[in-house]
């Protein structure tokens, strides 16, 4: 019995020799004639496996995993050759519970629980790109709906697109319904959203836009339903025209009580100037979001179900990000992979899906979702990008604003005083064509109805505990 | 035919504070009907789940609860249940049925809060057997009180009573058998904030005096002098709610030093972003993949503005300056 135990290992370590010279088909070869001798070792299954790995077997690789766990239930490779495998075959979810065995396992182990924090960023990531994913298979919305024989009541005194078309003077009688809290009339947001739902279909995930010497682009970050201080930010700095073109940074909807007047606002406004005003996708255009954060619950209590299904239908055309003169990104929010030149990228990848930190390098937080990436990715990434910086949102700013990496990095954010709690400012940018340097501009909150902030929130939100 | 008068301020104001149980009671139902914790009392006293919540709003009240708890709990075991509970302001709070079932409940709990109050929570106790048998379960002398403002029982005891008025409050506590002899656990959520800081001062203080071996556990707003702290006090002003003792919610150190101006020996506190990283933390992990918090920032402002502040005095040497998170 020694005897053949002793061929055996003899076998392991001529294949180990074979593996060495990464000469992974003789490895192979003799660790299954040293299997052939000891069928219950479960190194000889985890070596194996590993060899498979390298020749990009991985349905072997598994199988090998699996077998030497069966043989040995506490040999801790076996879980990480069994995580890869399953990494390997994409499926996460069962990678990272083996990873979690290891980390349980073995909590001092530093590549285990980077193994297993990088598996689990991948779960999220997939998690949240199911979310934004558009199914094909599905109906749209449209096909369902027969705009033509909605009719607008008589007592309805409200605005209405002129001859189906959204014009300037809609536009200016629109907000002002908005502001005195009515609504408008159910067949003209269909229309609204059916004919923007058109144009955002045409735009590549990657808009790339020109601002010429003399013209000056104003980029805002999340408004989140904060209808009254959008109102303020056109007051400021003038209504939307083709002379005074925008760029919304995504997060309009949420949170916020007044998500809906937002929202058609700047559909309308993509409308009527679809060149000079711009909208990106945000994390908050996502249905996820809105069941969680209010924007699902107002469309219904405003409108019905179906509306919302068309909302978002209309979210995943969004474009994610916006290249403007070739030099300045801007981006949406958490992470998009997306098409253009800036695509394959994973570095790309974090930083849209990430958080700007001080120090180089990329760190994960302890638990959830987040990531941060330091300067040096910044620099790295605009290098290959020839690009001169990137302007991001979704992180709440005291001063509306921020400049991080030297300013290669700049966070601006719309929606001063945040949920009503964080007494925090608004920020906007302009951009001049001439010089592409940001110039800030910050605004305080304006008063807005005593509103219960939709149908899922409520004033608590303000108020803390109680 | 007399003209009605109108409420007069100090009754507005007293009524703004009494719709704060309900706030606390919807909250807290929403976030354990999410699984954030167990509570299966609460369904009995608001019956609905009610409106969504936001998310921070649902991890603010586990990290509220938990820290409570685990403070509370562990006076009961150093004490070894010979003690007694009273729970200033109780409002709905189902801290009773939690220790019935757990076997924990200290000799007796009392819980006090203002007549109207108190007339709910009793009337939903008379109308509900899940809340009612556990209390008659363990008691086991002949008269159980139960009226309209007061209930009565061997270890559970629910009193009507402004505790702006500390005279009255001592001889009700009386009345119904408190022992001063026995270690004493007070407890205050969101309670102090609403008086004067003269007012809450007394009752402090009457603690001390009344107490000689005890703890105050003190759950309300810290770090108030900042913007966000600002924007809260703007916002609750808005729904005539003052937070007359705001004053005292400057610091932890305000905070503790109230406590030892008033005689009491030791006092600890700790903001709630500390005390949410010091509880157990796998099930932290886990209410943090409940729902996916979308701006950490909130989460961050809120416990940063609130603290448990815990004050002790121990003549019998029982070691309660050690109970820690």
């Amino acid at each position: 019995m020694a005897e053949v135990t002793n061929e055996a290992e003899l076998l392991k370590e001529k294949a180990n020799k074979f593996f060495k010279e990464k000469d992974y088909e003789n490895a192979i070869k003799y660790y299954s004639e040293a299997l052939e001798l000891n069928p219950s070792n479960a190194i000889y299954y985890s070596n194996r496996s590993l060899a498979y790995l390298r020749t990009e077997c991985y349905g072997y690789a598994l199988a090998d995993a699996t077998k030497a766990l069966e043989v040995d239930k506490n040999y801790i490779k076996g879980y990480y050759r069994r995580a890869t495998s399953n990494m390997a075959l994409g499926k996460f979810k069962a990678a990272l519970k083996d990873y979690e065995t290891v980390v349980r396992v073995r909590p001092n182990d530093k590549d285990a629980r980077m193994k297993y924090q990088e598996c689990n960023k991948i779960v999220k990531q997939k998690a949240f790109e199911r979310a934004i994913a558009s199914d094909d298979k599905k109906k749209s919305v449209v096909d369902s709906l027969d705009i033509e024989s909605m009719t607008i009541e008589d007592d309805y005194v409200g605005p209405k697109l002129e001859d189906g078309k959204v014009t300037l003077q809609f536009m200016k009688d629109m907000m002002d319904w908005f502001k005195d809290q009515k609504k408008l009339h159910r067949k003209c947001a269909y229309q609204i959203l059916i004919q923007v739902k058109d144009v955002l279909s045409k735009l590549p995930s990657l808009v790339e836009i020109t601002i010429k010497e003399t013209d000056k682009l104003t980029i805002c970050g999340d408004t989140h339903g904060q209808y009254y201080d959008l109102l303020n930010i056109f007051e400021l700095n003038g209504l939307p025209s083709e002379a005074n073109p925008y760029l919304f940074n995504g997060d309009f909807v949420d949170r916020g009580s007044f998500s809906v007047e937002v929202i058609l606002t700047l559909f309308g406004f993509k409308l009527l100037y679809p060149d000079h005003f711009h909208l990106l996708r945000g994390n908050h255009e996502t249905d996820n979001m809105n069941q969680m954060y209010g924007f699902e619950g107002e469309v219904k209590a405003k409108y019905t179900a179906q509306m919302f299904q068309l909302f978002s239908e209309v979210f995943q055309w969004l474009p994610l990000a916006q290249c403007i003169n070739n030099k300045v990104l801007v981006g949406g929010h958490k992470c998009f992979r997306f098409t253009g030149l800036l695509l394959l990228f994973s570095p790309m990848c974090d930083l849209l899906w990430s958080d700007p930190q001080p120090q180089n390098g990329r760190s994960i937080s302890k638990r959830g979702v987040s990531c941060q990436f330091g300067p040096d990715v910044t620099q790295h990434f605009l290098e290959q990008n020839k690009l001169d910086y990137i302007v991001r949102s979704h992180e709440v700013k005291a001063e509306g604003y921020e400049v991080t990496h030297s300013g290669k990095c700049i966070t601006v954010f719309s929606a001063p005083n945040y949920c009503d709690q964080m007494g925090n400012k608004g920020a906007y940018i302009h951009l001049r064509g001439s010089d592409l340097k940001p110039e800030f501009h910050q605004f305080t909150a304006v008063p807005h109805p005593n509103v219960k902030p939709m149908a899922y929130a409520n004033t608590l939100m303000q108020l803390g505990m109680m | 035919m007399a003209a009605r008068q109108p409420f007069a301020d100090a009754d507005t104001a007293d009524e703004a504070v009494r719709a704060t149980c309900d706030d606390a009671t919807t909250c807290k139902r929403f976030a354990t009907s999410k699984g954030y914790w167990k509570d299966s009392s609460l369904q009995y006293f608001v019956r609905n789940v009610g409106e969504r919540k936001a998310p921070e709003i649902n991890r603010g009240y586990y990290a509220r609860v938990q820290g409570v708890n685990l403070l509370l709990d562990a006076f009961l075991k150093k004490t070894q249940g010979h003690c007694q509970v009273i729970n200033l302001g109780a409002g709905l709070d189902t801290t009773f049925w939690r220790l019935q079932e757990e076997n924990l409940l200290p000799r007796k709990l009392f819980e006090v809060d203002f007549p109207t109050v108190v007339a709910r929570k009793i009337h939903h106790i008379k109308t509900k057997p899940p809340l009612s048998k556990p209390i008659i379960d363990v008691h086991s002398t002949d008269s159980l009180l139960l009226e309209s403002h007061v209930l009565d029982s061997d270890r559970f005891c629910i009193i009507g009573a402004d505790l702006r008025d500390v005279p009255g409050l001592d001889e009700k506590l009386r009345r119904f058998q408190l022992d001063p002899e026995l270690p004493t656990l007070l407890l205050s959520e969101c309670v102090l904030v609403y008086m004067t800081p003269s007012q809450s001062s007394s009752l402090v203080h009457w603690a001390a005096q009344t107490f000689h071996t005890a703890m105050f556990i003190n759950y309300e707003q810290v770090n108030m002098s900042d913007r966000f702290g600002q924007v809260m006090i703007e916002n609750l002003q808005r729904r005539r709610c003052a937070l007359a003792g705001v004053e005292l919610c400057q610091s932890l150190d305000s905070q503790k030093e109230r406590f030892l101006r008033a005689g009491w020996d030791q006092a600890n506190a700790l903001d709630m972003m500390a005390v949410y990283s010091v509880l157990p933390q796998d099930d932290v992990a886990r209410i943090e993949r409940l729902e996916f918090l979308d701006e950490k920032e909130l989460l961050q402002q809120l416990l940063q503005h609130y603290c448990i502040c815990w004050a002790t005095k121990d003549r019998l040497n029982l070691g309660l300056s050690q109970l820690a998170f």
